[in-house]
């Protein structure tokens, strides 16, 4: 095992022997503020056997996961060819650009309120807010992206006659795609955050709604398994879109080398 | 056929009265499968005159032809070799000498057997499946020759390739380009500002004062070379050692210095 994982075993380790010591072992924090690990764990118990909240745990973590990926997906569906076309031609850049700068300042959660008002608390509302949070990025990470193209790489695309799908596929989106992944993860980030803050607001599943009522019933062990939840859950799609990523760049070392 | 024509050409970068001056009543004709260097130092022009053969400017005066027909954009029928590589660096060795060829829509079969002909001349077989980043500045820019020459363009263009090489490289290269200029001619259009290795490699060679860029001087290197047998010569210090080739090569110096010591009086 790379000395660097077991030093990251050890930290979690001293981590959790202090949050024992703290709650159950001390009694310095009490439990009615933060759970102690036995609360926690029976809490999960609770949670995945009987169900809280309007369902049991897989629900809720499919609930969420779902619209997560769903809504990632459309906004870079929608996110990367238009910041291929805006970094490509300056007149789509001249008129895309000031609608972005007029959102851009709005944080994603401020979209909310209208996206409930128009679509209720169902899966569409959270798919909208999800989708303006992660466009953004995606689309101006990756219009950095193809502006950062080295000039000289692009004169020899047309000297080679290059036709134009070819084009896309061979030069603007693998040129551009170092910092678009870099956008990818900024979307997939704000994705995790946006539906979580979705679902507080209002939803019949998914880890917000667990986090709300448990909030509710002053049940701190199952805040924790919430918040862990969602923890584990977005550790595990960047590790997917990282390893995504690493296929991806493969040609770019360097760069992959720099993020460590 | 692959002949070059500029016919009173100029280029003014900005606006046409206030603008930057880069070219001035260039004439110049190249001749079909000749070997044309223009030396001079940099910012006088040089390079312009090259990106206009390849379509990437255009000038604002006169024009600029290839066999009769005024350029309009680029084309692979005038392949370019970049002073920075400028490979894809997504693409291995092979794909970067590929995708011109399957832009010109040549069968599969025919691609392979053309591939591993210039990868063999070059000297790259064992590099086929790595990304650049993975070669040496030297090997890299081999590549991007093998990705022009194999398209077997009427027209080659260089611009300064051997710059951004270390010596030793750089030398190892001009008897290559030499090689295979030899085995297999095009017209090319080398841009330098060393004047060595525009003796060494053209046929003839324009002499490029600085800007306003226009060309003072047209020496033919191809008949002294000829008639004192430079080719006979395997190593270029040799040559660089002859007597007519260290003669033209201090005429061309003192071209280009006259014309600096004239504008500092």
């Amino acid at each position: 095992m790379p000395r660097r994982v077991l030093i990251g075993f050890v930290t979690i380790l001293v981590v959790c022997i202090l949050w024992y010591g703290m709650t159950t072992g001390l009694g310095i924090i009490p439990s009615g503020r933060f759970p102690s690990p036995a609360e926690t764990w029976s809490a999960l118990i609770h949670v995945s056997g009987r169900g809280y909240g309007g369902g049991d745990l897989a629900i809720h973590v499919y609930t969420s996961l779902r619209l997560v990926v769903l809504g990632f997906l459309f906004a870079i569906a929608t996110g990367v060819p238009l910041g291929l076309l805006m970094g490509w031609s300056r007149r789509a850049e001249a008129f895309i650009n000031p609608i972005f700068l007029i959102i851009r300042p709005i944080p994603p959660l401020a979209w909310i309120p209208l996206a409930i008002l128009w679509l209720g608390l169902g899966d569409a509302a959270k798919m909208m807010v999800i989708w303006f949070s992660a466009f953004v990025p995606s689309v101006i990470n990756t219009y950095a992206g193809v502006r950062n193209i080295d000039r000289p790489v692009l004169e020899a695309a047309y000297m080679l006659g290059m036709p134009k799908a070819r084009f896309v596929t061979e030069v603007l989106v693998p040129g551009a795609s170092p910092m678009m992944f870099t956008g990818l993860r900024l979307s997939l980030q704000a994705s995790w955050t946006t539906l979580v803050a979705a679902e507080l607001v209002g939803a019949f599943y998914g880890i917000g709604r667990v986090l709300n009522v448990a909030q509710q019933d002053l049940y701190p062990g199952m805040i924790l398994v919430g918040m862990i939840a969602v923890a584990i859950l977005g550790w595990s799609t960047t590790k997917a879109l990282g390893m995504a990523e690493q296929r991806a760049l493969r040609w770019n070392t360097a760069a992959l080398a720099a993020r460590g | 056929m692959g002949v070059i024509q500029f016919q009173d050409v100029g280029k003014i970068f900005g606006p046409k009265t206030s603008g930057f001056k880069a070219l001035q009543d260039i004439n110049l004709e190249i001749r079909d499968k000749e070997f044309v260097a223009i030396v001079g130092p940099s910012g006088c022009g040089k390079t312009t005159c090259l990106r206009m053969v390849a379509g990437l400017d255009n000038p604002t005066a006169g024009v600029v032809s290839v066999d009769g027909t005024p350029i309009k954009r680029p084309g692979p029928d005038r392949a370019v070799v970049f002073q920075q590589f400028a490979l894809f660096p997504w693409k291995t060795v092979y794909d970067n000498i590929d995708v011109g060829l399957r832009n010109l829509n040549v069968a599969r079969r025919e691609r392979e057997a053309r591939i591993a002909d210039i990868l063999n001349l070059m000297n790259l077989t064992q590099y086929a499946g790595h990304f650049p980043h993975q070669l040496s500045g030297g090997m890299q820019q081999r590549v991007a020759i093998a990705r022009a020459y194999v398209l077997d363009p009427d027209v080659l263009l260089m611009d300064e390739p051997f710059g951004a090489l270390d010596a030793q490289t750089r030398v190892v290269m001009q008897e290559e380009l030499v090689r295979l200029a030899r085995k297999n001619p095009r017209t090319v259009l080398f841009i330098t500002h060393a004047v060595e290795e525009a003796v060494y490699l053209a046929d003839r060679v324009a002499i490029m004062p600085r800007a306003p860029g226009r060309i003072k001087e047209v020496r033919d290197i191809a008949a002294i070379r000829n008639a004192e047998n430079w080719d006979s010569h395997e190593k270029i210090e040799d040559v660089m050692d002859l007597e007519s080739f260290v003669h033209l090569r201090t005429h061309i110096w003192r071209s280009l210095r006259e014309e600096k010591a004239a504008q500092h009086a």
